[in-house]
């Protein structure tokens, strides 16, 4: 068979406003999700029983029904109870809510693998509860958690295509409009899926430079045994 | 002032239908040196988790250099809750040393030191540093000043923990169980700084199963047991000279495994 690059040459403004769209969905979803990871995951580390409950039931529903279906609800649901807003507005907020339960989870756990002691001599000896987060709680989970949160962000990349579905005009609805001009499908999803792994792969060359530049200090040296510690730092400071 | 660094007033901590504190009273004047012993689950780490209010008591009052933690009885008998920012501000009296040490693995050993007092106590960068930087010289471990937790041997993180606790000036400091973790040839020497500090005047509440410190550097000794503290006095006295049953039990039992105690147990049953 043959390909026929006309398709790429003619429509790329088509393929570049998608990819656009869905960098600035991704984005808004990753720093929207973060907001909500953090605060739930503090809300809930705090065990008051409703505030807890709201949160366990959020987190059930996000992670136990497909995003095409949450999708859909609030699509489809809003209206019923007389709200108009575009699909892009509630394409965002379903993505964002999607991936801030997931980040919820891996900040909580982040923070419940750490021993109990570390919070205790925090408080022990007198730091109020936002100084013991900020000082002592925070600078230790940000290493542990950044493979699980680029995981996470890398399908939360991957599953706004399902977006399309409402007419939301991110990368795959733009290649399906193509598509269907073209009637060329294989060379518009070959452009379509290497578009998102550009765009993964970028958001996972930006998670490492972030973790070499600030997890590195704050966790792998510090938590290496003595004598590799020891052996493995080379101005003998190690670390810092 | 009441003059007392530390005072407990009918302390009560229940865990369901147990009361693993049952109203316990306790005076610790400046400068004593208090060891506290008992058997497992007597109540002794529940007490020092009361005074540190990481486990709040459910009943009674704690003052710490005449300052009410947690609870106050004002003058007219009327009692109040304090305020959480008063909880805290209380708890900086009392410096605790963790069994398990608790350094924070992700800063230097100075910053241990010194990030408590600039954001619990409200001290300049150079003064917290230059206050830790001290401790660590007359710990003598100032060589390890710019080491993480993870980098350095056992009995240094002891004297860090140490450290770090007397950084905020407390009125008292709590140890449990300070040799508990160490290498056998380490207990003496935490034993001999815990001896430094008593002859310097610091005032001490220290949990322990080492009988040599209890007699040989503490000025009182207390036996507790079932959340009660069953007996209180200089510390040769109430390893010899105890009637109650548990209490002799207790230290027959510890004593049969120190030569140096032999004698003075068997001095006692002579009596009895």
């Amino acid at each position: 068979m043959t390909l026929d690059p006309t398709v790429i040459t003619d429509y790329w403004p088509l393929f570049v406003q998608g990819a656009f769209l869905t960098l600035r969905l991704a984005a808004i979803a990753f720093v929207g999700g973060m907001l909500i990871g953090a605060v739930c995951a503090a809300l809930s580390l705090l065990n008051i029983g409703p505030v807890r409950a709201v949160i366990t039931v959020y987190l059930a529903l996000m992670r136990g029904i497909p995003f095409i279906v949450i999708v859909f609800l609030v699509h489809f649901g809003l209206p019923a109870f007389g709200m108009r807003t575009p699909a892009i507005v509630t394409g965002t907020v379903a993505l964002t809510l999607f991936a801030g339960a997931y980040y919820v989870e891996i900040i909580r756990g982040a923070v419940e693998a750490l021993p109990k002691g570390q919070w205790e001599s925090a408080r022990a000896i007198g730091m109020s509860p936002v100084a013991a987060a900020r000082h002592v709680i925070v600078p230790q989970i940000i290493s542990p958690s950044i493979p699980p949160i680029v995981n996470c962000t890398m399908t939360m990349i991957k599953e706004s295509s399902v977006l399309s579905a409402i007419t939301v005009s991110e990368l795959t609805y733009q290649g399906l409009i193509v598509q269907g001009n073209t009637f060329a499908p294989f060379e518009v999803f070959i452009t379509v899926a290497l578009i998102y792994w550009a765009i993964t792969m970028l958001f996972h060359m930006l998670a490492q430079a972030y973790d070499r530049r600030f997890g590195a200090s704050t966790g792998r040296s510090s938590r290496m045994s003595p004598i590799a510690a020891r052996y493995l730092s080379i101005d003998g400071k190690s670390g810092t | 002032m009441t003059g007392f660094a530390l005072r407990t007033t009918g302390l009560v901590r229940r865990f369901g239908d147990l009361r693993a504190l049952d109203e316990v009273y306790l005076d610790i004047p400046y400068g004593q040196v208090v060891s506290l012993v008992g058997p497992s689950g007597c109540g002794k780490s529940t007490l020092l988790r009361c005074l540190t209010y990481l486990d709040p008591p459910d009943d009674g009052f704690i003052e710490v250099g005449g300052d009410w933690l947690g609870r106050e009885r004002l003058s007219n008998g009327t009692i109040r809750r304090r305020s959480r920012r008063d909880i805290d501000r209380v708890r900086r009296k009392i410096g605790m040393v963790f069994q398990a040490l608790n350094l924070w693995p992700h800063m230097s050993v100075l910053d241990n030191l010194s990030v408590a007092q600039r954001v619990a106590l409200g001290r300049s960068e150079a003064e917290a540093e230059s206050r830790a930087r001290a401790l660590l010289d007359r710990l003598r471990i100032s060589e390890i000043a710019d080491a993480f937790p993870g980098q350095i041997s056992g009995g240094q993180q002891q004297r860090v923990a140490i450290a770090r606790a007397m950084a905020m000036d407390p009125e008292i400091l709590l140890f449990d169980e300070p040799t508990s973790a160490l290498d056998p040839e380490l207990v003496g020497e935490v034993l001999r700084l815990l001896k430094e500090f008593a002859q310097s005047g610091m005032t001490m509440l220290v949990v322990t199963h080492e009988l040599a410190f209890a007699r040989d550097v503490a000025d009182r000794l207390l036996f507790m047991d079932r959340g009660r503290i069953l007996a209180d006095g200089p510390p040769q006295q109430v390893i010899t000279q105890t009637r109650d049953r548990r209490v002799r039990d207790f230290f027959d039992k510890v004593t049969a495994f120190h030569p140096k105690f032999m004698q003075a147990a068997a001095e006692t049953e002579d009596e009895s």
